[in-house]
């Protein structure tokens, strides 16, 4: 590493020199090699000696957010996917508005009650819509397989909105312990139970079904991604971000 | 007789015959009050023919009538015209059928007329909508029931109106509905119209759109329906998702009109409003189609502010660009709970096609690669992370790259210095090498004066007139002299009178090439005269053959083309001293500085014909000898010797003759002109003899010209010594006439040019000669006056370079 920034620097100096060029093109190729090297084995999160070494509340809020921006990202195009190509002319909207399966948990409706609930408490709810999501996302990613005709887009989604949903809730598992403490909220969760309903008969209602589904999967992960946002900003940047 | 009957009864009942059935008075009714009608239905013929007939019987009296009129109002009615008609009565009115077995008699009718009118039906109703400014009216106009007799017009009807729409059921009187009833009295009938103002429930309104500019309150417009000119209210109902209750607006203010407003407290995330506007007029109302709306994906932030654009030096001098801007200040993303991304578009200011760059969540972006010397035009916008449309653009912003010569131009410009200082220390290391060779290249040595050329060629030929006047007009100062100089050259080459004489040049064939052309050319002296290379040329030409060559001769030579060509190295002379010192044989003596073309030239000379430009000349030469010689005569007055003049060589051309001068001229100028004299002008075989003029105040002027005859004494005048001066008075005619004769002295050896006038205050010639002060003022005021003809005697201004 240390040649290597030498020689950068030397041959930053040296640019307009034409007879170091062939030396500088050289050195460039080298560093380039080692910087991909370098790029694949992870950072190294821990100062040398340190007792207790673990990754920072920050980078793990990071790791959250982008995951569950991530998440919310392919919920939104699967919804959107869906309600193209199934959903049109069918009124769905004006039936959806009976509710989710996790509207049983109250959660923060704007930004004042986003702000005023407590961040254990906050967490504890992200928790429980997560782990609300886990039964229906498994059966999800295998019931859209008999979608007719249904797009490998929004096969593919659903199986990797799912894995990505676990990986989230162990994530958030991990903040939660470290914000509590090592206390372990209640395992809060809502219970779904709209299995039945994506294996209707009636096409119209199955579809209805999983039009409700994905739209409740949509606001729900971007809930998650906004109330960590928000926690996020409150915890790691002091409300400043 | 009863059973009789029975059996007859019987019989007839078996026969299927019997008594008629029992009629019934359906209904009397009166039209007008004035006559009434009554109708039955009969009952069972009893299979026989039937009679019936109606009685009536009034309560006022006991008689029993029968009907009057079983006509009028058709069968099975009675009608009671006028006569039988009493509103007053009340009638008793029975209807009974006869057959041949019995007859049989309805029930009673009492009839009272008043209580039974009733008209018939209005006819001509017609329908007709109107509409103005978006109101419909609908008139409905009908004729009341036509009666028999049109001359009451004492009845009064009550109509009634019913409406209902097609394909319903129930009629609607009148209803809701406001009318208005004209009743008008047209020719004793009442004619009734009625206008009908039909209020239509409200259209439905229609929801525009909603929209949240901070993801935290939002607003929804919706567009109102017509309100046909009568008021309607428009109120925004919503619903909640999972939840029953319907909610009014909270704000129809805060957004403007037909806008609803929902602060933060009914705002929630995460939830689908059903919302609906509905449009209400006191006829009823129109809901809008639902509108669904979740908050979250209909945030539209305002544009991002505070955009900063700053130009900046990178280390190798390149210019980049660093734009910065803040988010817009509703959106509160500190908290997280709004993430907004930008993105940004530029073009160059005359470009068409913008560039949009994505630039995510950071408020500031750095632009590499600018076209230096353009102006940027840069705009932003923003969107929430996730859902939500991006704001509009931002104001435009321009910035102008400022060109990099610093860094190309200084090099350049160092290059250049270098080399040029380069070129400078060979130049002038050279230059110290050969120091003289360049000198004498870049200041060439100044050419010897002229006048050793002109002295070697004259003192050759002993020709010391020439010397004489090239030695005067060395060092002539003023530009325009010499210009007349050339003029007065000029003109004498070009007058023809001297080609028309008889020349006896023979022996004199040297000096005359160049003269051939202009000869022949009766315009030359124009053309001489208005292209100065022309003359230069033409001096050029003398110059080189200004030696005592052999030269053609075309047999007309005058000697005034000598001195012409003497008088034009004078100027060639004059001329090249003032330019630039050039050798004599350099060709470059030719170019004529273009200060010297002759502005001032007489336009006259451009049409003049030779004849004429020959007086002129004449003329030209007297004017300017006029005021030399006479010396306090006005010098304005150049006008009369002109006359003279030309009358002399008119006259000249035959014998001599007198002439009389017509001007009151009072000095008399005695001009004589030597062929050997230095001033071209002055023609010696024109005027080789002597003008006299004598003006006298009092008498008639008169002159007398006494013209030699040039014809076989000239040849001897190119040949100095030759020349005579007429100095001498030979004698004095009536007082008035002076005669002179030519004096023998040799005119070089004494002033060259000095022509000989002899006046009567200025006789002596000799002093007049020596005498150079007075000609020395002569050319300036020449100068200034004359604007016609700038023509001077050369031979005035050349006595001081004597």
């Amino acid at each position: 590493m240390g040649f290597c920034g030498l020689d950068n620097k030397k041959s930053s100096i040296s640019v307009s020199e034409a007879q170091e060029k062939s030396l500088l093109l050289v050195a460039i190729l080298v560093s380039n090699m080692l910087l991909t090297k370098e790029g694949v084995t992870s950072l190294p999160i821990c100062p040398n000696g340190s007792v207790n070494c673990q990754v920072s509340l920050g980078e793990l809020f990071d790791r959250a957010v982008k995951l569950s921006h991530y998440i919310h990202f392919l919920s939104s195009e699967m919804f959107n996917e869906f309600d193209e190509r199934y959903a049109q002319g069918r009124g769905f909207i004006t039936k959806a508005v009976n509710g989710c399966h996790t509207s049983s948990l109250t959660t923060p409706e704007d930004k004042e009650q986003a702000q005023q609930i407590h961040h254990e408490d906050l967490l504890n709810l992200i928790l429980g819509v997560l782990r609300s999501w886990n039964d229906p996302l498994i059966h999800l990613a295998s019931e859209v397989q008999s979608i007719k005709e249904a797009p490998d887009t929004i096969l593919w989604k659903a199986v990797e909105i799912e894995e990505q949903n676990k990986r989230l809730l162990e994530g958030m598992e991990k903040i939660v312990g470290r914000v509590h403490s090592g206390e372990i909220g209640n395992e809060i969760y809502s219970p779904w139970e709209g299995l039945p309903s994506l294996q209707l008969d009636d096409e119209d209602s199955r579809l209805f079904a999983f039009y409700n589904l994905l739209h409740c999967l949509r606001r729900d992960s971007h809930k998650i991604d906004n109330y960590l946002k928000v926690l996020k900003c409150r915890l790691i940047h002091d409300s400043n971000c | 007789k009863k059973r009789n009957k029975i059996i007859l009864l019987d019989f007839c009942t078996s026969l299927g015959q019997s008594y008629p059935g029992k009629p019934k008075i359906i209904r009397c009714h009166s039209l007008e009050k004035e006559t009434f009608s009554c109708w039955w239905k009969p009952g069972s013929d009893g299979g026989l023919p039937t009679n019936y007939t109606l009685f009536y019987s009034k309560d006022s009296e006991e008689k029993i009538y029968e009907c009057p009129d079983y006509e009028t109002s058709g069968p099975n009615s009675c009608y009671f015209d006028k006569n039988h008609t009493n509103a007053w009565t009340t009638y008793n009115i029975t209807v009974t059928a006869t057959n041949e077995i019995g007859s049989n008699s309805s029930d009673p009718q009492y009839v009272d007329v008043a209580s039974i009118v009733q008209p018939d039906a209005p006819v001509n109703l017609t329908l007709e909508t109107k509409t103005s400014a978006s109101i419909t009216n609908l008139w409905a106009k009908w004729s009341p029931p036509p009666m028999a007799d049109v001359k009451s017009n004492s009845h009064v009807y009550h109509y009634e109106l019913r409406l209902k729409t097609e394909g319903m059921e129930e009629w609607e009187v009148m209803g809701k509905y406001i009318f208005s009833v004209n009743a008008v009295l047209v020719s004793c009938l009442v004619r009734i119209s009625l206008v009908l103002k039909i209020i239509l429930p409200p259209e439905k309104p229609t929801i525009i759109k909603c929209r949240s500019p901070e993801k935290e309150t939002f607003t929804c417009w919706w567009k109102p329906a017509s309100d046909g000119g009568y008021p309607i209210t428009h109120t925004l109902l919503y619903s909640k998702e999972g939840e029953e209750q319907v909610y009014e607006c909270p704000d129809y203010r805060t957004a403007g009109p037909n806008s609803c407003y929902f602060d933060r407290k009914h705002t929630s995330f995460w939830t689908i409003y059903n919302i609906t506007v509905k449009a209400t007029n006191e006829m009823g109302s129109n809901i809008s189609d639902p509108h669904y709306v979740d908050v979250t994906y209909i945030v539209q932030p305002d544009p991002p502010v505070n955009i900063t654009l700053e130009l900046k030096k990178s280390v190798n001098r390149k210019p980049y660009l660093i734009l910065t801007w803040s988010p817009p200040p509703l959106a509160d993303v500190r908290s997280g709970w709004l993430t907004l991304e930008y993105e940004l578009r530029l073009k160059l200011q005359e470009g068409e096609e913008w560039e949009t760059v994505f630039v995510g969540q950071q408020t500031q972006y750095k632009m590499f690669s600018l076209n230096t010397g353009k102006t940027y035009i840069i705009q932003i916008h923003c969107k929430p992370d996730h859902h939500g449309s991006w704001s509009e653009w931002s104001p435009e912003k321009y910035i102008q790259i400022p060109t990099e010569y610093r860094v190309k131009d200084m090099v350049v410009w160092i290059v250049v210095g270098v080399l040029s200082s380069l070129i400078c220390l060979i130049m002038s290391w050279i230059m110290i090498l050969k120091g003289y060779r360049m000198v004498a290249f870049i200041l060439p040595p100044v050419p010897g004066p002229k006048i050793t050329g002109i002295d070697k060629h004259l003192l050759q030929r002993g020709k010391s007139e020439e010397l004489l006047s090239a030695l005067g007009c060395h060092g002539f100062p003023p530009t325009s002299d010499c210009e007349e100089l050339l003029v007065e050259y000029l003109e004498v080459e070009d007058s023809e009178e001297q080609q028309l004489m008889p020349s006896r040049d023979h022996g004199h064939a040297g000096k005359n090439a160049k003269m051939i052309p202009k000869e022949t050319d009766s315009d030359s002296g124009r053309g001489s005269c208005d292209s100065p290379s022309l003359l230069s040329e033409k001096c050029k030409g003398s110059r080189a053959h200004a030696l005592p060559s052999t030269l053609q001769t075309q047999g007309i030579r005058n000697v005034q083309e000598n001195r012409g060509k003497g008088s034009c190295e004078i100027l060639c002379l004059a001329s090249e001293q003032r330019i630039i010192p050039v050798d004599n044989e350099n060709p470059r003596s030719s170019t004529w500085p273009p200060a010297q073309l002759p502005n001032n030239q007489p336009p006259m000379f451009a049409y003049h014909s030779t004849v004429d430009a020959h007086t002129i000349t004449l003329s030209a030469t007297n004017m300017s000898i006029a005021p030399v010689l006479v010396g306090n005569e006005e010098n304005h007055q150049p006008r009369y010797p002109i006359t003279e003049t030309v009358h002399c060589n008119l006259e000249n051309r035959g014998e001599m003759e007198n002439f009389h001068s017509k001007t009151d001229q009072t000095p008399v100028q005695v001009k004589q002109n030597r062929p050997n004299d230095q001033s071209p002008f002055l023609n010696p075989r024109l005027m080789d003899y002597v003008e006299v003029h004598k003006v006298k105040q009092d008498v008639d002027p008169a002159v007398l010209l006494k013209c030699k005859e040039n014809s076989g004494q000239n040849e001897k005048y190119t040949v100095p010594g030759t020349s005579k001066e007429y100095t001498k008075v030979s004698t004095v005619v009536d007082h008035n006439i002076l005669v002179l004769m030519p004096d023998a002295r040799n005119q070089q050896t004494s002033v060259p040019q000095e022509p000989a006038v002899e006046t009567p205050q200025n006789v002596q010639q000799s002093e007049a000669e020596t005498d150079t002060s007075y000609i020395a003022t002569a050319p300036s005021e020449m100068n200034r006056e004359d604007n016609g003809s700038d023509y001077m005697d050369p031979s005035s201004f050349m006595p001081p370079f004597k």
